[in-house]
């Protein structure tokens, strides 16, 4: 199928007397982008707050570092990380200045970098500070770095344990980093509306940047970590957040964020297409794929350790992979949208 | 030369979107190295045919250069083998990096096609666990999370067991050495292939991110008792296997773009609907410009400070492997290729049809192409200047403003043109650039 935006122009042009569809599309389009942009906005903003929760909490603990501010601490790290997850899925605009998702989220780390950042870190002369961190590259930048110092065995299990001080200054640090790092993104975010409503290509984009994300979270989340591509051995270390048991979560937190964020504006320009039921049943498989939480929240290595947990997470692949025929496949021809390059190709 | 199958690192690179940018009206003069527009096409115009027969020309010359190129590493380690002095051991390194300018530009035929890319991990895999093959410094040794074999170290070991399953390693043989090649399931397990290689001449470089590479003695190789860190009739014979391995698999991928056979690559290559190699050759171009070279191989190193992710981190050769990465890409657009012994080879492009349809983004695409092979150029120039070289782990470095330029600006000219290899596919009906997952499901 052509692109629709050539088949667009050729339509005013040509079939005028026929474009009942034609006339009505530019509005489809931009009812879906104003939904996009206001769900994406609503997403930074909680990852705004909770990055803010996050980073007073490191301080707190760090001050008085006691079971009870270490379980807020915790807590208040899963809730900021999962709020990223929900808006990972955007791949366009403000997120692309300074490498921020990168920022946000180095990841997979299949080298160990994190570690090898913070020792470095943790072993250097210089007293951490907001400028190190800054300068320091994005394996040490965001929510794995804190994930790693929180829960790391061996770490935590030798001298620079929190709250040693130096490991504390690392937390409040990369904290604060990434507080303002979402600040930041939630106001440029909203600056970028009316550029994103004003640009054609933002529609395809965003629907492009939905169907990477299920394809990663299909490929790379989870049929990666399960042993069903290349070497067919299942590894925790390729899943995500592996350190503190929350892959799961995570993968939760991602599809909530693309039912929240990004289903909206795809419904919205299914019923104005050839296949107006077809937004209703994508929304279905949502839901379908909620259906295995709470049940499913086990650690990734719990659930590939034995065949009946093993059965629940291919319950939940099986599921996902159906979502992601029917937005990559069906959906994505349906609305004319065409697969470019992007980095998964190639390997 | 990432690993050959699905890498983990590949979501990252996600960051990089060539669907916004538009035409960069950056025309800066930059070095040449694509062919000035061609003539008026000739009376008769070029088929799709044709430029899909001169692309299996064109690999089969680059696979063929790869292998002549191949052989003299392999007599130059000979000789090194023979007389362990550091001249020979220099020789042989110098025949390592003249080994890497031709097949540095066949990788973009791996993508798209299978035969290529189910392949070459044996020879080209990256990133390696090297404490697989040889020893390691212990202090600081960063390898693959949870590979049991990152430190096996099969020369001094005539037994080894990695993940249950017991190996006898005392004879090291290429057909060996083959088997051991991923061993325990792990990517990073890499123990043939040019960066096998380029460990057991050079050794880890320690240096970090300052300047320097390996510095692997040639007493390594030393028999009896000068022999340097143990093992070096071992070592002698596992490089030795090495080398020759890398010259039978080159052989039969040479076999495979031969013209006049009956049942190899290039000739069901050549059955095919034109269509359907016009899309391995755009799909080539793109996945190797966008995904992997400005991805894989310098955002995540660059963003991350990784010099683990540095491409030749033994040899410190990388801006050549990016530059030959890039001439790869800029020969199957034009159709053309200087063979290393200096001949030049020409023949009908995607660069012609794409004229006949639509000059003007020819023209783009084409100064993109120069344009990147431009940036790279800098990195190259930079890496091999006689005073104060920067290669490209000293670029990487935290806080090199100069070197991030470097490295970002080759980044992005690279971005850019996949926009119009994009555009370029389409031009010519071709509307999906999807990968046929051909090898990547089950």
């Amino acid at each position: 199928m052509q692109p629709m935006t050539k088949a667009i122009g050729v339509a005013t042009l040509i079939l005028a007397p026929i474009a009942g569809m034609a006339a009505s599309q530019p509005d489809a389009n931009g009812d879906a982008k104003e939904q996009w942009h206001r769900g994406i906005l609503a997403g930074y903003q909680s990852l705004a707050t909770g990055a803010g929760d996050l980073s007073h909490a490191a301080a707190d603990y760090c001050s008085a570092p006691e079971q009870s501010s270490r379980d807020t601490l915790e807590r208040a790290w899963l809730d900021a990380f999962l709020a990223w997850q929900q808006v990972r899925f955007v791949d366009f605009g403000p997120v692309e200045n300074d490498n921020l998702a990168w920022q946000f989220q180095f990841w997979p780390d299949p080298k160990n970098l994190v570690a090898r950042k913070a020792g470095y870190l943790l072993t250097g002369e210089d007293p951490i500070s907001a400028d190190v961190i800054a300068q320091s590259g994005v394996a040490v930048q965001g929510f794995p770095m804190l994930e790693y110092l929180l829960y790391d065995e061996q770490l935590n299990t030798g001298n620079n344990a929190l709250p040693a001080p130096g490991t504390c200054s690392l937390l409040t640090a990369v904290a604060g980093h990434i507080e303002s790092n979402s600040k930041q993104l939630s106001e440029q975010w909203q600056s970028f509306r009316k550029h994103y409503l004003a640009t054609e290509q933002y529609r395809d984009a965003t629907i492009r940047a939905g169907m990477t994300a299920l394809e990663i979270l299909e490929e790379r989340r989870l049929a990666q970590p399960m042993g069903l591509r290349g070497n067919g051995k299942r590894s925790i270390y390729a899943a995500d957040a592996w350190r503190s048991g929350s892959s799961l979560k995570t993968a939760e937190a991602t599809v909530l964020g693309l039912k929240q964020s990004f289903l909206p504006g795809l419904k919205q320009l299914l019923e104005s297409s050839s296949q107006p039921e077809l937004g209703q049943r994508i929304g279905r498989q949502f839901d379908e794929v909620l259906e295995h939480f709470p049940d499913l929240h086990s650690p990734m290595a719990e659930l590939l350790s034995r065949d009946e947990t093993f059965s629940l997470l291919q319950g939940f692949y099986v599921d996902v992979s159906q979502l992601t025929t029917m937005v990559n496949d069906q959906a994505a021809v349906e609305l004319g949208v065409v697969r470019g390059f992007n980095s998964s190709d190639g390997d | 030369m990432a690993p050959h199958l699905n890498v983990l690192r590949l979501p990252l690179a996600l960051a990089i979107s060539a669907t916004l940018l538009t035409a960069c009206s950056n025309s800066e003069e930059t070095a040449s190295t694509v062919p000035e527009a061609k003539e008026a096409p000739a009376a008769e115009a070029t088929t799709k045919s044709d430029v899909v027969e001169h692309y299996a020309d064109l690999a089969h010359a680059k696979f063929q250069d790869a292998l002549t190129a191949a052989r003299s590493l392999d007599s130059a380690v000979d000789t090194f083998l023979e007389g362990p002095t550091e001249a020979n051991q220099e020789k042989a390194q110098q025949a390592w990096f003249a080994s890497r300018v031709p097949y540095q530009q066949t990788e973009v035929f791996r993508f798209g096609n299978a035969v290529v890319d189910d392949w070459e991990g044996q020879l080209n895999a990256w990133p390696l666990d090297e404490g697989l093959i040889d020893y390691v410094e212990e202090d600081g040794y960063q390898h693959e999370l949870g590979n049991q074999g990152a430190t096996a170290n099969i020369i001094a070991s005539t037994e080894i067991n990695i993940g249950g399953t017991t190996v006898d390693t005392s004879n090291l043989t290429p057909e060996l050495l083959a088997e051991l090649n991923e061993i325990g399931g792990s990517e990073a397990n890499v123990a043939t292939g040019y960066h096998a290689i380029e460990f057991l001449l050079w050794g880890q470089d320690l240096h970090g991110f300052d300047s320097g590479a390996g510095q692997r003695p040639a007493t390594d190789y030393v028999q009896g008792e000068e022999c340097s860190n143990g093992n070096c009739d071992r070592r002698a014979a596992y490089l030795d296997a090495a080398t020759d391995l890398l010259i039978s698999d080159l052989e039969w991928m040479v076999a495979q773009w031969a013209p006049g056979q009956q049942d190899n690559y290039r000739s069901q290559l050549l059955a095919e609907a034109p269509d359907a190699a016009i899309q391995k050759m755009f799909f080539g171009m793109g996945s190797l410009s966008l995904g992997e070279l400005a991805g894989e191989r310098m955002k995540v190193a660059l963003e991350a400070n990784s010099y683990e992710d540095e491409h030749d981190c033994f040899s410190d050769n990388t801006h050549n492997s990016h530059y030959f990465n890039g001439q790869g890409i800029a020969n199957v657009y034009s159709g053309s290729y200087t063979r290393i012994d200096g001949t030049e080879l020409t023949g009908p492009s995607l660069s012609d049809l794409v004229a006949e349809l639509n000059p003007e983004l020819d023209e783009t695409l084409r100064q993109q192409l120069e344009n990147s092979m431009g940036a790279l150029q800098t990195m190259k120039s930079t890496a091999e200047a006689e005073a104060e070289p920067m290669k490209l782990d000293m670029m990487i470095a935290p806080g090199n403003e100069k070197g991030a330029e470097i490295v970002n600006g080759a980044i992005l000219a690279l971005v850019e043109q996949t926009g119009s290899i994009e555009q370029a596919a389409r031009e010519l009906g071709i509307d999906s650039l999807k990968p046929d997952d051909a090898g990547h499901t089950f």
